[in-house]
């Protein structure tokens, strides 16, 4: 699903330079879920931002879905982000003024799907993660779980084959965390990629594999359970 | 996605509406200058006679008779008494007038009512139809009454009223200085903006009140009020002369001449003419300068005596400037509210909208705010021409001068598309420039 090859992200301020990626390499299956732990400033969220076609990288190769991205346009890239790649944020990073329903229609906007087909994804996705009943409320009169399952349901909306989750459950309690964390899973269960940061290793421990990165690269790789994977039984026996 | 993009430039409208009013109001006043003043050019600049122009010609011939003439540009800007009437003879053109203006006494019907002054145009009949002159009641009189004279008169819609009562005055007499006249026809509402008729003496006049045939010049002795110019001096015992005979000797060059030439066929014979008509004259020992004739056109004439003020174009160029200044202001205002708002083009920038789409979206909120503010700022120019309206004057029935037409309504939308992109360009160009990742770290 997703394979980096030698890849380099510098940051540059003035004369300073900072290598935020070294040599970067990996590769994700199709289906698989894998967290990302590291100390902050590690290089977690430059390899999310680079993941998801969000920010350039001076060195190196990158393919996505079977496609070389290292070097497309604004447009191709935009496309691919709206089509493969569904991104979860601490923040929710929904748009406070739009209400549920509008905020997870934007990617299914930029796609230019026609009124009825956008309905339809819009609420089948809120009822999956549980809103139809909050779809014209505004961001602030939800919660902090709610913001988060109307980031989730957008994402669903847009069927992509990545999520990336930068610390979803960062901003909730432990129970809401939970709830995140098994609405994800269902999701990774019926096929979509997820690659999520996070510093619970309790949540590290739910993917099939975690990986650690340390100043910019790839310092452990550990294998949790076996993919495929029966994941019930794998899941417990892990945790 | 216009749709879209307008209802998400709506809400951020109404999400500062503090910084929305600012810059609509930045540019209703920049937009209702600029349409004020441009308005006032395209009313002064606009065709005159709509549909003739094209073949209304001014005529002029250098019948100067001094080797120094004070007209530097060309010939004498107008004609002697004795060359109009033999040039109207000639039947070259499909129609000819030729006019002056004077003031004259009139005596109401009435004979308790105070007799008063009122201007007056001596014409020859074709005047009407050459310059499309609307009438109420009645309308021109024959060409034959040209030949007499007759004592025939078209007067004013508003003379009319003032001497009978608003009632239809064909038909009725009223005294002109020592004679009473018939009126035969009684003008509509007209207040053309430039008096294509009198491009030389007072172009941005009012139309005279009474029209009269040109032949009574000799016969009521009728002084011209407007300019006249002459190279000669009376000769002895010319004063004791009739006063006829003493315009065609005086050379006094007072007359202006219109004729209609519909093709370039008539315009090379009428062309032709006048020089048989001038090396004739020149036989006579007349015309000893140099030979100019000039058969111009309505809108060439406009141009070369400059009848639209300078002042009116410079106050229109101005007022664009104004309108972009005021635009490039916005800028600074635009681009605080966008950036204050860069995490929400971040997550859009995730979701999947290009640099371009960002663009087109920030651009279409300028473009709101620039019609929202166009269209406040076409109310202010409707108060900025009702106050040029005052200043100038209205026509003789109350017709507003400088009116807001279709043409400068839609250039008025232009003007506000104009400084929506003018202020939001670079702004939204600001916005969609900055890599998605550092919009989504500011969050």
């Amino acid at each position: 699903m997703l394979k980096m090859d030698n890849v380099t992200k510098i940051y540059r301020m003035g004369m300073v330079e900072t290598r935020a990626l070294r040599d970067f390499s990996l590769e994700v299956e199709e289906g698989e879920f894998v967290t990302i732990t590291g100390p902050s400033g590690s290089g977690k969220t430059t390899f999310l931002n680079v993941s998801g076609l969000l920010d350039a990288f001076e060195q190196g190769h990158y393919w996505l879905d079977g496609m070389d991205v290292s070097r497309l346009s604004d447009r191709e890239m935009s496309r691919v982000r709206n089509e493969k790649i569904g991104f979860i944020f601490q923040s929710f990073n929904l748009i406070p003024d739009l209400d549920v329903f509008d905020n997870v229609d934007v990617p299914l906007r930029y796609r230019r799907l026609g009124a009825r087909e956008r309905k339809e994804r819009i609420e089948r996705a809120v009822a999956q993660v549980g809103l139809s009943s909050r779809l014209r409320h505004l961001p602030s009169q939800l919660s902090g779980g709610q913001q988060q399952r109307v980031a989730i349901a957008r994402v669903l909306a847009g069927d992509p084959k990545l999520i990336l989750a930068d610390e979803p459950t960062g901003n909730l309690d432990s129970g809401m965390a939970r709830e995140i964390m098994d609405i994800l899973e269902q999701v990774n269960e019926s096929g979509t990629t997820i690659i999520m940061v996070t510093h619970n290793p309790e949540h590290a421990a739910r993917a099939h594999r975690q990986l650690h990165i340390a100043d910019g690269r790839m310092v452990d790789l550990e294998r949790i359970a076996p993919f495929p994977l029966n994941r019930p039984e794998s899941r417990q026996a892990a945790s | 996605m216009l749709l879209y993009n307008l209802r998400l430039a709506w809400k951020s409208v109404r999400r500062h509406p503090v910084l929305s009013t600012l810059i609509v109001l930045g540019i209703a006043l920049g937009v209702g200058v600029s349409t004020t003043f441009i308005t006032a050019y395209h009313v002064l600049a606009s065709d005159p006679v709509p549909g003739k122009s094209g073949v209304l010609h001014y005529v002029r011939m250098n019948s100067w008779g001094l080797p120094d003439s004070p007209f530097r540009d060309g010939p004498p800007p107008q004609l002697a008494y004795r060359d109009v009437r033999e040039i109207l003879k000639s039947g070259v053109p499909a129609r000819s007038t030729a006019s002056f203006p004077s003031r004259m006494t009139v005596f109401p019907p009435n004979a308790k009512e105070q007799p008063f002054r009122e201007s007056v145009r001596l014409i020859t009949s074709d005047f009407f139809p050459m310059f499309n002159v609307p009438f109420r009641y009645g309308g021109p009189w024959d060409r034959s009454a040209d030949a007499k004279p007759e004592a025939v008169a078209v007067i004013s819609s508003a003379l009319n009223d003032r001497l009978f009562g608003g009632r239809n005055g064909v038909g009725r007499t009223f005294r002109l200085d020592d004679r009473d006249f018939r009126v035969v026809g009684v003008l509509d509402r007209w207040r053309p903006r430039v008096r294509a008729y009198d491009m030389v003496v007072d172009p941005l006049g009012e139309p005279e009140a009474v029209f009269v045939p040109l032949e009574w010049a000799g016969p009521m002795e009728v002084s011209p009020t407007g300019s006249q110019s002459t190279w000669r001096s009376p000769e002895p015992g010319e004063e004791d002369l009739p006063f006829i005979d003493r315009l065609v000797l005086g050379e006094v060059l007072f007359i202006q001449l219109w004729v209609e030439l519909p093709d370039q066929a008539r315009v090379a014979a009428f062309e032709s003419y006048l020089d048989s008509y001038v090396a004739e004259q020149k036989k006579l020992g007349r015309f000893p300068n140099k030979p100019d004739n000039r058969v111009t056109p309505v809108l060439d004439l406009m141009t070369e005596l400059r009848v639209v003020p300078p002042q009116t174009k410079a106050l229109a160029a101005i007022s664009l400037l104004f309108l972009v200044v005021a635009a490039l202001n916005l800028i600074g205002l635009f681009l605080g509210k966008f950036l204050a708002r860069a995490s929400i083009v971040g997550v859009r920038r995730a979701l999947g909208a290009s640099r371009w789409t960002i663009f087109v979206q920030h651009l279409v909120e300028c473009e709101l705010m620039g019609l929202v503010g166009g269209s406040l700022g076409v109310l202010l120019s409707l108060g900025g021409l009702a106050i040029l309206n005052r200043v100038y004057g209205d026509g003789p029935d109350g017709v507003a001068f400088f009116q807001l037409d279709v043409p400068m309504v839609f250039a008025a939308i232009a003007l506000s598309l104009a400084a929506g992109a003018i202020a939001g360009i670079y702004p939204a160009w600001r916005i969609c420039a900055i890599p998605p990742a550092r919009h989504l770290k500011n969050q």
